[in-house]
């Protein structure tokens, strides 16, 4: 299983990490962070569904909504008014992240809300920040899903960065591919300023737009070649550490009408143009009950179990985990 | 990963570098979708001139490719720029002949096939049944079969070098005239048996004919 890491300057990077969770064979908590760039294409329901689907399989799994200010969560997870919040831990009011954890109506499904009552607590400041990092890292769980709210928000692309398996989501509109983009642009720059110190970012972002004051922006990997010629050192770090980058594509509320392969289609261009790799976990297909569903603030999955969506959420949780893809890959003779 | 505009025109269109045609305008179709203007796969990922640039790229790889000579002369300077194994290169295997019978492989060509004339010559003038054969006056279908036993040539070698039928052939050495052809082509699948055989068209053709009863 993969080590989880946080790679912050001023993070004590490689401390907390989980003890063994009782019985389970993991001794490290896998970490996914789960972003769309846009609102509404379906991050929390698809959190929701995943934590279910992991916690009927026997996972010990744990909800966390980031999505500070706009959160939801709790109420996907049928918990309207959970009794702690990620705010109690921020304002230490209790101790350890461990103690806001709230149990739901699902064996090992657990739940970090992200609801509060505080009016600024979406703006996180820098040590709060780090705080909830740190302490999520502390936590001992089989599966850690991480709800992150909209945007390109730097609270939102660190804690995406909070692993290197985060999963992407998008839908097939322009608008919400065009955020896809942004998002994975915003967080490639963001790696790329963690690994480096800041001093060192300015200089190579500075030399990188004097050679090329147009491509910057679009072509983050012209970065990358300035800074292997600046240093090859750094360079070869930055390399290491983008290329140990593995995210996760999932094209949600795709109508029979849509492309199929328009998942696979963003992963190629994301591989080949910005050379992170990437891979197309799969399609969710539209439908109409996701909506009754939750407004009946029922898990889609229990209350349609046996509709294409669910198929697909299945689907998606299968490849997701890591121990079938082990499987798959022995079954493949060793095809990545 | 290399970056884009640094890739060969294989890396451009995603293909191997011995793909086909059919699979270049394939790869070529895809791409030249992929990343046109409407593409939502591709929306806002690229600046203008990004895109621009990107297809007259892949406009390029595919002009190159899909002409076979100037394909051959970028498979050559990538080869000598070791980026190309000679082995993995496209070959046209369509354009080359099918060899039907195993003794083609042999001799093909002109010399060999003049050799073998002599050879035909020589034997006829050496073996004295097939001087007495020709020498009656009437020459049956069993008589030819003998003659072409003796001198080792195959029906399948008269087949394919008149392209007559190989069971119009068997009917005339079985003297089979319920199977034969109008007169006129059997005069003239006659004389390209004696051909092959280097026999003198003329007395075969005559002695065979009076034979049958049509002179």
């Amino acid at each position: 299983m993969r080590q989880v890491s946080i790679v912050f300057g001023r993070g004590r990077s490689g401390q907390g990490v989980a003890e063994p969770a009782n019985g389970m064979a993991s001794p490290v908590s896998q970490i996914w962070p789960i972003g769309g760039g846009k609102g509404g294409t379906g991050k929390s329901f698809f959190t929701g569904s995943l934590g279910f689907l992991l916690a009927r399989q026997g996972y010990r799994t744990l909800l966390i909504d980031v999505d500070l200010g706009a959160a939801n969560l709790h109420t996907i997870v049928g918990i309207p008014n959970p009794p702690m919040s990620i705010a109690d831990f921020i304002n230490r009011r209790v101790g350890t992240l461990e103690e806001t954890v709230v149990p739901t109506a699902l064996p090992n499904l657990f739940l970090i809300s992200g609801a509060m009552n505080n009016l600024d607590m979406a703006n996180l400041g820098h040590e709060q920040k780090m705080k909830v990092l740190r302490g999520v890292a502390r936590l001992s769980y089989d599966y850690i899903l991480l709800d992150l709210g909209a945007g390109t928000a730097f609270n939102t692309i660190d804690f995406f960065l909070i692993s290197q398996t985060g999963v992407f989501i998008t839908t097939p509109e322009p608008t919400s591919i065009e955020n896809i983009y942004r998002l994975i642009r915003s967080v490639y720059f963001r790696k790329i300023h963690h690994v480096l110190k800041t001093y060192d970012f300015k200089a190579l972002a500075d030399e990188a737009e004097r050679r090329n004051p147009k491509a910057i922006v679009s072509n983050p990997d012209l970065l990358l070649r300035v800074m292997g010629e600046l240093d090859p050192e750094k360079g070869s770090l930055l390399q290491q550490e983008l290329g140990s980058l593995h995210f996760r594509l999932v094209l949600n509320q795709l109508r029979k009408q849509d492309n199929h392969s328009i998942g696979a289609l963003i992963c190629k261009i994301i591989s080949k143009h910005l050379a992170l790799r990437m891979e197309h976990i799969g399609n969710v297909g539209f439908d109409d009950r996701v909506h009754s569903a939750i407004c009946k603030r029922t898990p889609f999955i229990e209350l349609y179990p046996y509709t294409q969506t669910a198929l697909d959420l299945r689907e998606c949780c299968r490849s997701l985990l890591p121990a079938n893809k082990e499987a798959e890959r022995r079954l493949h003779g060793g095809a990545d | 990963m290399k970056p884009f505009n640094e890739q060969n025109y294989y890396e451009v269109l995603e293909i191997p570098p011995d793909a086909g045609p059919l699979d270049i305008r394939r790869a070529y179709k895809a791409n030249f979708s992929l990343y046109q203007d409407d593409s939502l796969a591709s929306y806002s990922f690229f600046s203008e001139e990004e895109r621009t640039e990107i297809l007259s790229c892949i406009e390029q790889a595919y002009l190159t490719l899909i002409n076979p000579e100037a394909r051959k002369a970028y498979d050559q300077s990538l080869i000598l720029a070791g980026l190309l194994d000679a082995a993995g290169t496209f070959r046209d295997r369509t354009k080359e002949p099918i060899a039907i019978y195993e003794f083609q492989a042999a001799g093909r060509n002109g010399s060999s096939l003049a050799k073998r004339s002599a050879e035909l010559k020589q034997r006829i003038a050496q073996t004295p049944a097939i001087r007495r054969l020709l020498s009656q006056d009437t020459l049956a279908g069993s008589d030819l079969r003998e003659i072409r036993t003796v001198l080792e040539v195959p029906l399948e070698e008269i087949a394919e070098r008149t392209n007559i039928r190989i069971d119009t052939l068997q009917a005339i050495e079985a003297e089979q005239v319920e199977c034969f052809p109008p007169l006129v082509y059997l005069k003239g699948f006659l004389r390209a048996y004696s051909r092959c055989l280097e026999l003198d068209a003329g007395p075969v053709m005559d002695g065979y004919l009076r034979k049958l009863g049509f002179l």
